[in-house]
């Protein structure tokens, strides 16, 4: 367990968060203050998941780092540049909840969007669409459209689309979270399978125990009202983790420390929210 | 909210001003008789006879229908709105009821839907104003008053729209609510009220907005066409006064409006007092 | 599949052969004169004796939807793009649209008679282009407007520019709902036209010949022409969906999504 959440940041890493606090509609009536002081280093190669009742703040920390939102206090560094010159630069790629397809796009095209906006000429864009589906194993779908496809397969095409133009940082906002428990298990899997091939780092925001300790080397809770870091629960479950890991010893020992952060964090605010499966 | 409401009431008076300064600008600087943009016809001729100045059409309202009356022309025009709105109202309940109860008729039995459902929605791609001489003609054979007649005419028009959307309303009920009626044995009568009408209103309400404003244009046209004096007909025989009453027309086009609003906020009424207990449209 | 087509298309030509068999029967045992209701079989030899007139009668009311149609399209587009644009002008004009909506405009027509000439088209085609400009305009203005969050989300992380969220997100979202409304529009554009000739103007259309011939007391020839009216109104809501299917995407989802949030059709905005 490691309860200091800053270790001396360096240039390399792959996102800096330091002392950033945010404050919606702030000054009027319904000011909510959504992340209290925030410092959090991810290194390279780290995949990290934001887990914590609902309205701890993790969706909003998520968006500060994709620069979706801008910090009230604070600041945000991606690969070493400011947040904003990330997202201009395309330093990150993004998934959501809803998997955010173009329904009038079908597969291919959705993967190839970003590529069209970074200004790619079609045949490198065939080329890396391909390989993209490829990697998530749809070649056979490239001309389906969005709505032909099961909801794990969707997820699976937004995955693509968000690691199309290969950026070294994965954000994920409960990518997983409308897909049933078979189907989530299976992705788990297949993202850890994927982000390995791509060397990706991941920050990836849940609201499931078991699938933030199977997919991450930290798991960092959080708690609400407003949104602190409470602890960081380092997991050891090697570089192959597999369906047996989730078997382990180590990751039954884990689920437990973060449910009892988890509980910590409850008694302190009072919340509810997290799914203990 | 109501400061909302009253944003949103100032917005409607702004642009309101913002149509009429725009007309007087034209009436100020357009050509006098009309103009030609790419070879056509299509600009307006500005001349006092055709466009006469916005406050004209609202002095006019004040001053008598025919010269040497003392009732003010606004009464007259809002005795013909209101003997328009009550032919359409008519219509427009007749309409709601045989739309309603053929829409039931056609979720209770299949052959029913496949025979007719064709031609409602034919229906509501044709002209069936078209009919309206046909049926005062009908109508005068008999020896009915000639508003039953341009009724009826509203209410044939008003039927279609209504009785589409109770039918897309009364089958959209959702599997699961359905087997819960099922669970309690209920009979298809008690599904039907209990039910399958709460869960068709959101749908059968726009029918009926449609189905309003359907029988309102159906009644005006019907006048129109048989003579009855309502608000269409005066449209028609003020605007053949242009000449030496430009300004006369625009009062019979506001009472339209006056009675169309009236219509359509009868129906909004409506909607406001079932769907009370509601979620707002976006808010779910 | 033979069987299906059977089962869809045999029960109206069978309610539509009773219906037209039911009212040649009462015409014919009551003796009804033929000034009141004609007969379906006199209304056929109408149809054919005067087939020439009818179509030159379908033909003019059908130029001057088909342009005010046109017209009227072009313009709500354009429009759509600057209430989209202009948070301003969609507080102000799309109240406006709604109010003209629920009023029955079709009395400016005689307005516009006199406005312009009554000896040309433009008024009728003026007044089919106001009320498709309407339709057009509310319709498109939403789709252009109601993009999914998490499409502008997923464009804001890609640091899109304000003309590439317009081109690849709310332009190809807006597409479903023109051709909603140009369902909508297409019969009421005819409706619109036909209408527009029960207050005067030229005397070549149907809706003069309908009145015309019916106060002549030549019911059956009224009838014909009614005909004619019914199947150019079939005709341009036909041609309507059939461009909906061919040009655009075949998607169940946009369409659910956009029957929920409704548009403006002519009679009121529908939830």
């Amino acid at each position: 367990m490691n309860n200091s959440a800053v270790v001396n940041p360096v240039p390399s890493d792959a996102v800096v968060v330091d002392g950033v606090s945010m404050v919606f509609n702030e000054g009027q009536q319904n000011q909510v203050e959504a992340l209290g002081s925030i410092d959090l280093v991810i290194r390279p190669g780290d995949f990290v998941s934001l887990i914590g009742p609902s309205g701890c703040g993790k969706s909003t920390l998520l968006r500060l780092i994709a620069n979706l939102l801008d910090p009230t206090a604070g600041s945000v560094l991606v690969n070493g540049k400011s947040a904003s010159q990330a997202r201009v630069e395309q330093d990150y790629g993004m998934a959501f909840q809803q998997s955010g397809l173009f329904e009038w796009r079908n597969v291919q095209k959705n993967i190839e969007l970003p590529l069209e906006l970074k200004g790619w000429s079609k045949a490198r864009r065939r080329e890396r669409s391909a390989e993209m589906l490829e990697l998530v194993k749809l070649s056979d779908f490239a001309a389906h459209m969005p709505w032909q496809l099961s909801g794990g397969m969707q997820q699976r095409v937004a995955i693509a689309r968000a690691l199309a133009a290969h950026p070294p940082l994965l954000l994920m906002d409960e990518p997983f979270g409308a897909l049933d428990e078979m189907t989530r298990e299976h992705m788990q899997a297949e993202l850890l399978r994927i982000c390995a091939a791509a060397e990706t780092t991941v920050v990836f925001v849940t609201h499931s125990i078991p699938e933030a300790v199977y997919l991450s080397n930290r798991v960092v809770v959080m708690s609400p009202r407003p949104g602190r870091i409470t602890e960081i629960i380092d997991v050891d479950l090697g570089d192959d983790r597999d369906e047996d890991s989730r078997e382990d010893d180590e990751f039954y020992a884990r689920i437990t420390d973060v449910r009892e952060a988890l509980r910590g964090a409850d008694r302190v605010a009072g919340a509810r929210g997290i799914e203990d499966r | 909210m109501i400061r909302r409401g009253l944003r949103r009431a100032a917005l409607f008076i702004v642009a309101l001003a913002l149509v009429a300064v725009t007309w007087e600008l034209y009436v100020a600087f357009g050509p006098e008789d009309g103009g030609e943009v790419l070879g056509m016809r299509i600009l307006p001729r500005a001349s006092e006879r055709a466009m006469p100045h916005t406050w004209e059409m609202g002095q006019r309202l004040f001053d008598p229908e025919v010269r040497g009356q003392d009732r003010p022309i606004w009464l007259a025009v809002t005795g013909y709105a209101w003997y328009t709105f009550r032919m359409a109202l008519v219509g427009f309940l007749l309409g709601c009821t045989f739309g309603i109860a053929l829409a039931v008729l056609m979720s209770r039995f299949r052959v029913v839907e496949r025979g007719l459902l064709p031609y409602v929605v034919a229906s509501q791609t044709v002209p069936l104003i078209a009919l309206a001489p046909q049926v005062a003609a009908l109508g005068g054979n008999w020896d009915l008053p000639k508003w039953t007649w341009v009724a009826a005419l509203g209410a044939f028009l008003a039927f279609f729209p209504v009785s589409v959307a109770t039918l897309k309303g009364l089958s959209s009920t959702s599997a699961a609510s359905l087997e819960l009626m099922d669970s309690y044995a209920a009979s298809w009568w008690t599904t039907l009220t209990k039910l399958r009408f709460p869960a068709a209103m959101p749908y059968i309400i726009p029918g009926m907005k449609l189905g309003a404003t359907a029988a309102v244009i159906g009644v005006i046209v019907s006048e129109v066409s048989t003579g009855v004096r309502g608000v269409g007909f005066a449209s028609l025989t003020y605007a053949q006064k242009a000449t030496s009453d430009p300004a006369q027309v625009y009062t019979a086009v506001f009472g339209a409006a006056l009675l169309g609003l009236a219509m359509f906020g009868l129906v909004v009424g409506f909607e406001l007092l079932v769907m009370r207990n509601r979620p707002a449209e976006g808010s779910s | 599949m033979f069987r299906k087509i059977v089962a869809a298309v045999l029960p109206p030509i069978v309610v539509g052969a009773l219906f037209l068999g039911l009212w040649e029967l009462i015409v014919k045992a009551f003796d009804i004169k033929p000034f009141l209701l004609p007969a379906p079989s006199a209304i056929w030899a109408e149809l054919i004796d005067r087939s020439d007139d009818i179509i030159d009668a379908t033909l003019n009311t059908g130029t001057n939807a088909l342009v005010g149609l046109l017209f009227g399209v072009v313009f709500g587009v354009a429009m759509s793009f600057v209430l989209m644009r202009f948070q301003v002008a969609n507080e102000l004009i799309t109240p406006l649209a709604v109010a003209l909506n629920a009023i029955p405009i079709i009395v400016l027509v005689p307005v516009f008679n006199n406005m312009f000439s009554s000896t040309t088209e433009v008024p009728r085609r003026l007044m089919v282009t106001l009320i498709v400009f309407f339709i057009v305009m509310v319709n498109v203005a939403k789709g252009l407007r109601q993009v999914s969050p998490t499409h502008l989300e997923l464009m804001r992380s890609y640091a899109a520019s304000p003309t590439s969220i317009l081109v690849k997100t709310r332009i190809p979202n807006a597409v479903p709902y023109l051709f909603t409304a140009l369902k909508i529009s297409a019969p009421a554009a005819v409706i619109t036209a036909f209408v527009a000739e029960y207050f005067g103007g030229r005397q070549n259309g149907l809706g003069y010949s309908i009145t015309s011939n019916a106060a002549a007391s030549r019911n059956a020839a009224s009838w014909a022409y009614v005909i004619g009216a019914c199947t150019l109104g079939l005709i341009f809501y036909l041609v309507s969906i059939g461009l909906e299917k061919t040009l655009s995407p075949s998607d169940g989802s946009t369409q659910a999504r956009q029957q929920q949030s409704g548009g403006l059709t002519p009679g009121g905005v529908t939830t």
